[in-house]
């Protein structure tokens, strides 16, 4: 073959090509076109039943019919958008109705599916429609090793509480990361505390490596069942422990916890004085004043800084301290003293958030 | 002579098959990224998310030097994001026009003192204000010191552990954030993201958000949509797989503040920040053997404008070039370094010996063809079949772009904007593409005298509120 013959070859590939590129465009958007047309039609059916269904004026049974008109992915959609914005119990009416019907049959049996979108949608059905018998299946999605599957699967959460699900997730919170960790707590928020006495088990376990993921997954939790177990971890030998305690109590307003941050803020671990000055100024009792005044000359910036922010949260007497702090001996206190006092309101909310 | 000549012409040859054949490799490794990207996006219950505040917190830079026609358009766009919890840093660096005075009258700027550790040295700050009626919002008035400058003053002054650096001519699609930090969300070693670069001009634009993408009808910024569509989606998409990304754009990248921070922040004498920035994040991670992955998640969206003019074309990609030329330069001793694995093996060496030379050897072959025509070594027909496959190769590539956004995120909806994408794809080998290689060539002798100068873009401005298509 000479080398003319072998670009002739190359250019009728590559016409060939070019030419199925062109086909695959047009009719990809012509197939999409298409589907959407028939598609719209019947999500506007579900649609007009999930408002009947929501107003009363309707069964379950009907928007259970609706939704079997779609493709599962559609109303896999079309159920979740929804119950973002109706909730209460009605659910697990129509968890009920829903179950058996041959694809919501398809939809649990794609937990085991290999690709892990099968598993997700599975997932996304699941945490609306999830009913007592669904439990191994979740707990294999939340085992799932594809973040996205469990992430669709800790949603169920919020509606289905089972406890060894729940335990499940406190076993895998030390494994974390914190965004993921946020994601369960606010959703566990919305269960009414099923989850602390789990938490408190594991907070009692002071030798636990974890220890500091569970303080601070109650911290997030911020429910006050937990105080007590966190607020006795506040003389760990951990200081990663002592700095997810010290952040912890200042979603707990309670003597106690004023104690022990009162103790926290003169800590050999600096990030341990930052978060204790900090949870103080979000609890602002002016009796803890003299434990702040002292933080306005910590030999570390940033807990100078939080400590002055949390004097001007206490009000008119952390305020004073500081004017004092601005004239006293100390350049440091005098200098953070001066930066904090010259904040307006509105600068000074937003550094306390 | 003619033995040189036909060798020459048989290297280039070689050259050119070895290149394509690695770009046809990206262009099937981008399929897979884009049919999970897709299945991610699809699904994604971002309102769940958003309730849950699983997102973390982010801090917007926003460097600003000259930008009054669309600095108040563009801060404005970015504070109706659809995020919880962020701040935008705007860094006035410098301007002399009158940007601080937009900033000033959009937003009701008064002064805070500075309480931020200056961790990155910069040109001196003069003043930090922060907005009476839009409470996420802090201005930084500093000396000018360049873009790479600007951003450090911003990481100095910025509180959440994630910065975005983010061009003041941008406008960011309002969920394009919480589609950005979901790599995070999924993983804990990523290190930084980038999201995809569209061409705004010509789209329909209101209150600094791109209503109707749509594909302008005069060339020159229409070329420009295609080549962006080939170089994000695909180009990107294929070094997702492969490890060795090494460009997050400097106008919608997502960087963890803390490997910043150890890097020392963005390099000020490199006309590149961006891909210089990216590069040493590679080293560094690796020599420290971090585990981290740097990727590109397409379906998060920024809208930019693009040069309307040749002049402003040829001084923005004269700087691009220039740019590759002297980060290859600096960083050739991560080439072929088995402790940088396939960013040493694969990603160094893609960027050096093909995007960097390209340009050269493309004239080359341009000259060495035309000497072998003249002297009868070559025979004609074969040279204009050469021609012919070369350039069909180059709109299989920009045709592939566009299946690409057609399969997964279909922006533009009318069928006359598909018309004009599959039309510019095919008139850009023929001139515009031979233009830019002239405009790369010339950077090598704009590297060779070491020039770090900019050059100046000329914003026209999105378009007023009430409507119309940007300029």
């Amino acid at each position: 073959m000479t080398g003319y013959t072998f670009l002739v070859v190359i250019a009728v590939a590559q016409s060939v090509t070019l030419t199925s590129l062109l086909i695959a465009i047009f009719v990809n958007r012509w197939l999409r076109q298409r589907r959407l047309a028939w598609v719209l039609p019947r999500r506007t059916v579900v649609d007009e039943a999930m408002k009947g269904w929501a107003l009363g004026e309707v069964g379950p049974e009907l928007v259970a019919r609706a939704l079997e008109a779609l493709p599962s992915a559609d109303a896999v959609e079309s159920l979740v958008g929804w119950s973002g914005r109706l909730s209460g119990e009605r659910w697990r009416g129509l968890a009920v109705v829903l179950d058996g019907r041959p694809w919501t049959k398809r939809l649990r049996a794609a937990v085991r599916a290999r690709r892990w979108w099968r598993r997700r949608q599975a997932a996304r059905f699941l945490s609306v429609a999830a009913t007592p018998a669904d439990a191994q299946l979740l707990v294999r999605l939340l085992r799932d090793p594809h973040p996205a599957v469990h992430m669709a699967a800790a949603n169920t959460l919020q509606r289905f509480v089972d406890v060894p699900l729940l335990r499940l997730v406190v076993e895998r919170l030390p494994e974390m990361a914190a965004p993921i960790q946020t994601h369960y707590a606010g959703v566990l928020r919305a269960t009414g505390g099923a989850v602390v006495p789990l938490l408190i088990e594991r907070l009692h376990d002071v030798y636990d490596p974890g220890l500091p993921r569970f303080v601070e997954f109650a911290g997030r939790l911020a429910d006050a069942g937990a105080r007590e177990a966190v607020t006795a971890l506040a003389d760990h030998a951990n200081p990663e422990v002592r700095v997810q305690v010290a952040r912890a109590l200042g979603d707990f307003p309670h003597a106690a916890s004023v104690m022990a941050l009162r103790a926290l803020v003169t800590d050999a671990a600096w990030e341990v004085r930052a978060q204790a000055v900090r949870a103080l100024g979000r609890i602002a009792e002016p009796e803890t004043l003299p434990d702040l005044v002292p933080r306005l000359a910590d030999a570390v910036w940033w807990v100078r800084l939080r400590a002055a922010l949390a004097l001007m949260r206490i009000g008119d007497p952390g305020r004073d301290a500081l004017l004092k702090a601005e004239i006293g001996a100390q350049p440091d206190a005098r200098f953070v003293a001066r930066l904090i006092l010259g904040l307006t309101p509105q600068a000074l909310s937003e550094f306390a958030a | 002579m003619s033995e040189i000549v036909t060798s020459l012409d048989a290297s280039i040859i070689v050259y050119f098959l070895i290149l394509n054949s690695f770009y046809a490799l990206l262009l099937v490794l981008s399929l897979p990224e884009v049919w999970e990207h897709t299945r991610l996006a699809d699904d994604e219950d971002l309102v769940r998310l958003q309730e849950t505040g699983a997102p973390p917190p982010i801090s917007i830079l926003v460097p600003a030097y000259n930008e009054e026609a669309t600095i108040d358009a563009s801060v404005t766009a970015i504070l109706t994001l659809d995020y919880r919890q962020y701040e935008v840093i705007v860094v006035n660096d410098g301007s002399t026009d009158a940007t601080m005075e937009r900033l000033q009258d959009a937003f009701d700027l008064y002064e805070v003192p500075r309480i931020h550790p200056e961790v990155l040295a910069t040109r001196p700050i003069r003043a930090m204000y922060r907005s009476r009626t839009r409470p996420r919002i802090v201005v930084l008035d500093k000396e000018n010191g360049g873009k790479a400058d600007s951003l450090n003053a911003g990481i100095n002054a910025s509180r959440w552990p994630l910065v975005i650096a983010v061009d003041a001519d941008t406008l960011i699609e309002p969920n394009a954030m919480l589609r950005l930090t979901r790599p995070f969300l999924l993983s804990q070693r990523i290190a930084a993201v980038g999201g995809t670069v569209r061409v705004a001009n010509g789209s329909v634009i209101r209150d600094g958000r791109v209503l109707e993408p749509r594909v302008p009808s005069r060339f020159l910024p229409g070329v420009q949509v295609v080549e962006y569509l080939r170089a994000f989606l695909y180009g990107r998409l294929g070094w997702n797989r492969l490890g060795g990304n090494l460009i997050i754009s400097g106008a919608f990248g997502l960087f963890r503040k803390d490997y910043l921070l150890e890097i020392g922040g963005y390099r000020t004498d490199s006309v590149v920040e961006d891909f210089d920035v990216v590069v040493r994040l590679h080293r560094h991670l690796r020599d420290r053997h971090v585990p981290y992955v740097i990727t590109f998640v397409p379906d998060p969206v920024a809208w930019t404008e693009v040069p309307e003019t040749l002049a402003v074309l040829g001084r923005q990609r004269e700087r691009w070039h220039r740019g590759l030329i002297l980060t290859m330069w600096q960083y050739r001793g991560m080439l072929f370094r088995p402790r940088y694995g396939p960013v040493g093996f694969l990603g160094i060496p893609f960027f050096a010996f093909g995007e960097m030379l390209a340009p050269v050897v493309e004239v080359l072959g341009y000259v060495i063809t035309a000497a072998g025509l003249y002297l009868g070594v070559l025979n004609s027909g074969f040279a204009v079949m050469f021609f012919l496959v070369a350039l069909s190769y180059g709109m299989i590539l920009s045709f592939w772009g566009i299946v690409l956004e057609e399969v997964g995120f279909r922006r533009y909806r009318r069928w006359s904007d598909l018309g004009r994408l599959l039309l510019f794809a095919a008139l850009e080998n023929f001139g515009y593409r031979q233009l830019t290689v002239w405009y790369r060539l010339r950077a090598f002798w704009s590297a060779l005298r070491d020039r770090h100068s900019w050059g100046r873009m000329t914003r026209t401005g999105f378009a007023p509120a009430g409507g119309g298509p940007a300029k």
